[in-house]
């Protein structure tokens, strides 16, 4: 989940703090510290978040692209110029463009509004936007909600009691419900000093940027991993079943699938499985200062050399073109596999199926798969040519059973075709002849079409007259046997109009001298 | 998501009263000319389908469409009306299908114009349709007897549509008074029942058709709340195609549908896209191919705002086909996997594409663009008989460019057992099986039996080469294989058992081992000691299982018996015998509480040599590198003096723990008398030499053959 942080630099953030006996902070001051908090906790333990940095007064200025460079981020953040009043509509717009721009409308991500709270008067500060919100035309809608799922977490450099004094807490707080509830307001607890606002961006932290540490199992083999970025909570159906599910942090693989058998499956979301040290304190490790960051990386070479599971699985993954289905939770699946960059790295990752006993639908319910040892023969062969996959549908879908559509008349003509098509190449096409004429029938019968029985009936009748003298006699036998079964069908009468019934060719013999002209219905 | 939306229950009421018979007024031209027909023959007066017919074939059609996309959970309920009403099948999800509405529509027949109308009505069908609604589904059903407490959660909504002709638009009115009045007795009948559900919601969708040429008496009318249940929506249309494409367009707005039109298919015969029955086979052109799917797979461009409109209405995104290069396996990262149903499902370019794809050719579709690069956005494939529209993820990934796995914990080591891993997920693949009822109860639920399995199989599985020697032999496979299996037939324990028999005579032929050396100086250790290693993970191996049933504890008993032994321990063999005699007795006695201390000893047993053997590894590997800290060699002579205490300390002291302890005692007895051969042979300073460079190799082996 990407991250934009969006960084009031109006004249407002520069008003003084008051702290007595030490030197005189502004507010930008404070929020600088709480994001340079934020850049270091990221940096050491969140390190593959993109995060955006945007500056906004009147205007609005994209400072950092999304990167993962840190330090350029803290450069940026460290040189920030004050500007003059804070319009919050167009730097939202912004960072929606921003955003759309770099990850498209279905990424998720985090926005980070940091402000000390005034919001700006009249034109252009948020409580004109908002109270402007229900008339608005198409092309100037308010930015909110985003296009793109988004968490709005808004740091205000300002404790309660003095935002209580305006309407602020309110119209942030309509920002919030604009957003779908998606996101949270912090505000500074105490006296605005060092040590509040350290604990505030602790929050945040605390809520959205800690990382997810899971064990992966398989059976008795297993490692410590951390899952990148962070699978959040899903809910599946509000009404019956409102309450978000979070995956668990003991991962369990439940057996392996070919990448050919699982083919393609749609996912929630997908996110990087990294092994961590099995030693705790390697990875908590370090504020980054430089002799602990040696420390850490020989810490680190340590744990490149022994071995470790995760790495084992991703290699024989990779060279076997297989993934590894796990359980996340209840009724709550995902796949583990190899995923290959551009530049010839690899990495091992999860990506989630939609919860529920059957994901998807080529592999049936998740909990009727078991061991192959179990089946009486084995399912893939004794030499790998076949797959139990994918699971048959109980039905099939119409454009894979040779439907009757007869909306169009093209459809109706073909169908006709078809069987005068077969009637002129009568004896040899008989089956096919009746087949086609069967299939006719029945959806004639079906939608109560008697006219076109008859007059496929006529049909037929006039083919038998049309018949060349080098015909084989059994075509005339057949094509008006078939003309009066359909006439028969034409009547409604119960007896010949049965759906399931069928005509069945009449059993000529031309074999012997005289014809039989038995008809075996 | 919900669940249980209006449109989970649709009832289809159509009406089936004398003027239904009545022709739509469009003739429909069957007797087609062709090229090789006689001259002169005047063609067929052409057909025209009644009202009925039109009113049918509609229906079937957006019941098609439905089941195509939607082939559970969305359920039909077909009520044809006269002089009363026919409920031509049921919720229940079997009698789901086009084929059965079909069957039970012939049975039905048209309408019989020499009915008297004044005993038809529409009404039956709406009252028969409102009871209906009321009807709790299995699925339901089995939400509300899993949600037990909160079963209220489940809701009942529903949708009529009417297909009929009205005479006015009053008698509209009058239709919409009466289900609401049916609604509401309904409602009251269905409080004081299980079988039936309130309905909270309903969406009476009327349909007014009439004949080709004639003025429409009723007026459209967009959706309207009749009352907090019931609303409503008059359409006005004539029959044919009009209605069609009424009941197309309405079921794509009823069930969240959206159309694709998939653009530039080539057809041409070396492609083998199409059928060559035909006679176009030499010519070859580019079709379209309209699809409907859920709106979903649409969601980047509704967001974007991009969706392109085609004739008025109708509102269609245009991908382009990109002819699918190779068979290739690829794991695509795909956002969405929504079903599909051609609009026109047997025209020929609709038949040529979905045979195509059934045949198990997974097509990529581009986003047709102007300039710039090419953006493939989207994939048809079919899985099992079904169509399916892949979205792709075509946006710049949040995950590009992650440090490689070889950076990473374990990145380093290079002699994982890969193959033999790859083995390891080849017998465990997942397989399906018939879902039979009560299997749960039996705890045979396949998937617990895949994690059981899982767990069996890797009780003893070392992950790097040079942390075995068993699973580098060849000769130990057969046994390997069957040990980790639930149970042993007397079979595979045979076989076991020779397994164990023809180690015992490679070493008495002294047939070298491939021991790893890595990390070792010289020739690494002597031939008895590698065989020495050799059974110790072989015993590791078998006494994991030992406890699954009285056949392994057989394995394990054989490989005690036959793993090498110094010659003054013959006499051991005998008293082994003996303690197999009075274990026997013990069986009698307590032999639970004896297994059990037994598995316990063998557990700590089998943990403490594990931890030897990672550090072992772990010291192997780390000596592999100059720059290695020095410090940690001195950890494993921590952990032998850890262990040894601890198996002491035991109260009172079980059989298997002597049995240990001697096995320890000659064990030691033999290294020392190692050492002093050593000693012999070589000369002091040299040994001195050894001991140092390997420091923390010789404690720790020394360690080892302590216990």
């Amino acid at each position: 989940m990407p991250t934009v942080v969006l960084m009031d630099v109006s004249l407002s953030m520069t008003r003084p703090v008051q702290l007595d006996g030490t030197e005189e902070f502004q507010r930008k001051n404070l929020a600088v510290h709480g994001l340079t908090m934020l850049f270091e906790h990221m940096a050491t333990n969140y390190r593959l978040e993109f995060t955006a940095l945007v500056a906004f007064s009147s205007l609005w200025e994209l400072m950092v692209p999304f990167t993962r460079d840190y330090n350029t981020l803290q450069e940026a953040l460290n040189n920030l110029e004050d500007y003059d009043k804070t319009c919050l509509e167009p730097a939202l717009q912004g960072v929606s463009n921003i955003v759309q721009q770099e990850w498209g409308s279905t990424c998720p991500c985090q926005v980070v509004l940091v402000t000390d709270g005034s919001l700006g008067i009249g034109r252009g500060s948020l409580r004109h936007s908002l109270s402007t919100i229900k008339h608005r035309s198409e092309d100037k809608k308010f930015p909110l909600p985003f296009p793109f799922p988004a968490k709005l977490y808004i740091m205000c450099i300002a404790n309660a009691e003095e935002l209580q004094n305006s309407d602020t807490l309110d119209n942030l707080e309509q920002l919030l419900s604009l957003n779908g509830g998606e996101g949270q307001i912090f505000t500074v607890e105490g006296p605005l000093c060092l040590k509040n606002v350290q604990s505030l961006f602790g929050k945040l932290i605390d809520q959205a940027y800690t990382p997810f540490h899971a064990v992966l199992r398989c059976g008795n083999l297993s490692s410590d991993v951390q899952v990148f970025p962070r699978p959040e909570p899903v809910i599946m159906d509000e009404e019956v079943d409102p309450a978000p599910r979070t995956i668990l942090t003991d991962l369990e693989i439940v057996g392996f699938i070919e990448i050919g058998d699982i083919s393609s499956p749609p996912v929630l979301s997908r996110h990087l499985v990294l092994p961590i040290a099995v030693n705790k304190d390697v990875d908590e490790m370090g504020t980054g200062t430089t002799d602990e960051t040696e420390e850490e990386n020989s810490a680190n070479q340590m744990a490149g050399k022994s071995p470790n599971f995760c790495v084992l699985l991703h290699g024989s993954l990779k060279v076997e073109g297989m993934v590894a289905l796990v359980q996340l939770g209840p009724e709550w699946y995902g796949m583990l596999y190899s995923q290959a960059d551009s530049k010839k790295k690899s990495n091992l990752m999860m990506s989630l199926f939609e919860p529920g006993p059957e994901p998807l639908p080529w592999l049936g319910k998740v909990s009727q798969l078991g061991p192959t040892s179990d089946a009486k023969e084995n399912p893939y062969g004794e030499d790998d040519s076949k797959s139990p996959f994918p699971l048959q549908p109980k039905s099939k879908r119409s454009y894979a059973q040779n439907v009757t559509v007869w909306i169009k008349p093209s459809g109706l003509q073909t169908d006709v075709q078809k069987i005068l098509r077969n009637a002129r190449k009568l004896p040899e096409k008989t089956q096919t002849f009746y087949k086609e004429l069967n299939r006719l029938r029945k959806a004639a019968l079906a939608f109560g079409f008697w006219d076109l029985l008859k007059g496929v009936a006529d049909l037929l009748e006039r083919e038998c007259t049309l018949l060349p003298d080098t015909a084989h006699p059994d075509a005339a036998f057949q094509l008006s046997h078939a003309a009066q079964q359909l006439k028969l069908a034409s009547t409604g009468d119960s007896q010949y109009a049965a759906f399931d019934h069928n005509i069945t060719p009449m059993l000529t013999d031309f074999s012997g001298s005289g014809s039989s002209d038995r008809d075996r219905m | 998501m919900k669940m249980f939306s209006i449109s989970h229950k649709t009832a289809f009421v159509v009406d089936h009263c004398p003027y239904m018979a009545e022709s739509c007024r469009q003739q429909v031209e069957f007797d087609m000319l062709t090229k090789n027909r006689p001259q002169g023959v005047i063609p067929l007066a052409p057909v025209s389908k009644s009202l009925w017919t039109c009113a049918v074939e509609c229906s079937m059609e957006y019941c098609r469409i439905l089941y195509d996309i939607y082939p559970t959970r969305k359920l039909v309920n077909f009520i044809v009306s006269d002089s009363e009403f026919h409920i031509l099948n049921s919720w229940n999800q079997a009698d789901q299908s086009t084929q059965e509405l079909m069957a039970a529509l012939a049975a039905v027949g048209p309408p019989n114009p020499h009915e008297d109308p004044e005993c038809c009505s529409i009404l039956h069908g709406l009252m028969a349709a409102v009871e209906s609604l009321c009807k709790i589904t299995e699925y339901q059903h089995e939400a509300r007897t899993t949600l037990m407490d909160k079963a209220d959660r489940v809701s009942n909504r529903g949708r009529i549509i009417c297909i009929t002709n009205a005479k006015s638009d009053t008698h509209v009115r009058m239709l919409e008074d009466y289900v609401q009045e049916t609604i509401q007795e309904q409602n009251k009948l269905a409080i004081s029942s299980d079988r039936l559900m309130q309905i909270q919601q309903c969406e009476l969708v009327l349909i007014h058709t009439y004949p080709f040429g004639e003025e429409t008496l009723v007026s459209d009318r967009p959706k309207k709340e009749i009352s907090p249940v019931l609303t409503s929506e008059v359409h006005s249309v004539r029959a044919g195609r009009h209605l069609a494409s009424k009941l197309n367009i309405l079921v794509q707005q009823h069930f969240d549908l959206a159309s694709t039109t998939i653009t530039n298919i080539p057809m041409k015969p070396t492609l083998n896209v199409c059928d060559q029955e035909e006679q176009h086979a030499n010519t070859s052109a580019n079709y379209d191919v309209e699809l409907l799917h859920h709106r979903d797979a649409h969601m980047e461009f509704i967001k974007s705002g991009t969706t392109s409109r085609d004739s008025g209405l109708k509102e269609t995104v245009t991908l382009k086909w990109c002819t699918p290069r190779t068979n290739s396996v690829e794991l695509h990262f795909c956002t969405g996997a929504y079903r599909i149903s051609p609009v026109d499902v047997n025209s020929r370019p609709s038949s040529c594409l979905t045979n195509f794809l059934l045949n198990g050719r997974s097509v990529l579709l581009e986003q047709p663009r102007k300039s710039g690069s090419k953006v493939i956005s989207h994939m048809l494939s079919s899985h099992g008989g079904e169509i399916f529209l892949h979205v792709l993820n075509c946006t710049r990934s949040t995950l590009e460019d992650p440090p490689s796995i070889s950076e990473g914990c374990g990145g380093r080591v290079t002699d994982y057992r890969i193959t033999d891993f790859g083995e390891f997920m080849r017998e465990n693949r997942l397989t399906p099986f018939p879902d039979v009822q009560g299997s749960e109860v039996a705890g045979k639920v396949p998937l617990e039996r895949a994690k059981r399995q899982l767990e069996r199989h890797t009780r003893y599985w070392p992950m790097i080469i040079s942390q075995t020697t068993i699973f580098n032999m060849q000769a130990v496979v057969p046994l390997a294989s069957l040990i980790v299996k639930e149970s042993l037939t007397e079979e595979d324990v045979l076989t076991c058992q020779k397994t164990i028999y023809n180690l015992v005579d490679m070493e008495r032929k002294n047939d070298p081992l491939p021991i790893s050396t890595v990390g070792t100086r010289g020739k690494g250790p002597k031939r008895d000691e590698q065989y020495r290693i050799m059974w110790n993970e072989l015993e590791t191996l078998v006494r994991t299982h030992m406890g699954s049933s009285e056949r392994h504890q057989r394995v394990l008993d054989c490989v005690l018996a036959c793993r090498s032994k110094p010659p003054e321990e013959e006499d051991r063999k005998k008293r082994g015998r003996k303690r197999e005699d009075r274990e026997d007795k013990g069986e009698k006695n307590g032999k639970d509480s004896e297994s059990e201390r037994s598995w316990q000893e063998s557990e700590r047993l089998k943990a403490a040599l594990e931890r030897d053997r990672e550090e072992l590894a772990e010291a192997e590997v780390i000596k592999d590198s100059p720059d290695s800290p020095e410090p940690l060699n001195k950890k494993p002579r921590l952990e032998v003096e850890d262990v040894q205490p601890a198996e002491k300390a035991k109260g009172p002291v079980s059989l298997l723990t002597m049995w240990t302890n001697r096995i320890n005692t000659a064990n030691s007895r033999k290294h020392q008398e190692f050492a002093g051969r050593v000693n012999s042979v070589n000369n002091k300073a040299e040994l001195y030499q050894h001991l140092k460079d390997e420091n923390g190799m010789d404690p720790h082996e020394n360690g080892k053959a302590m216990r």
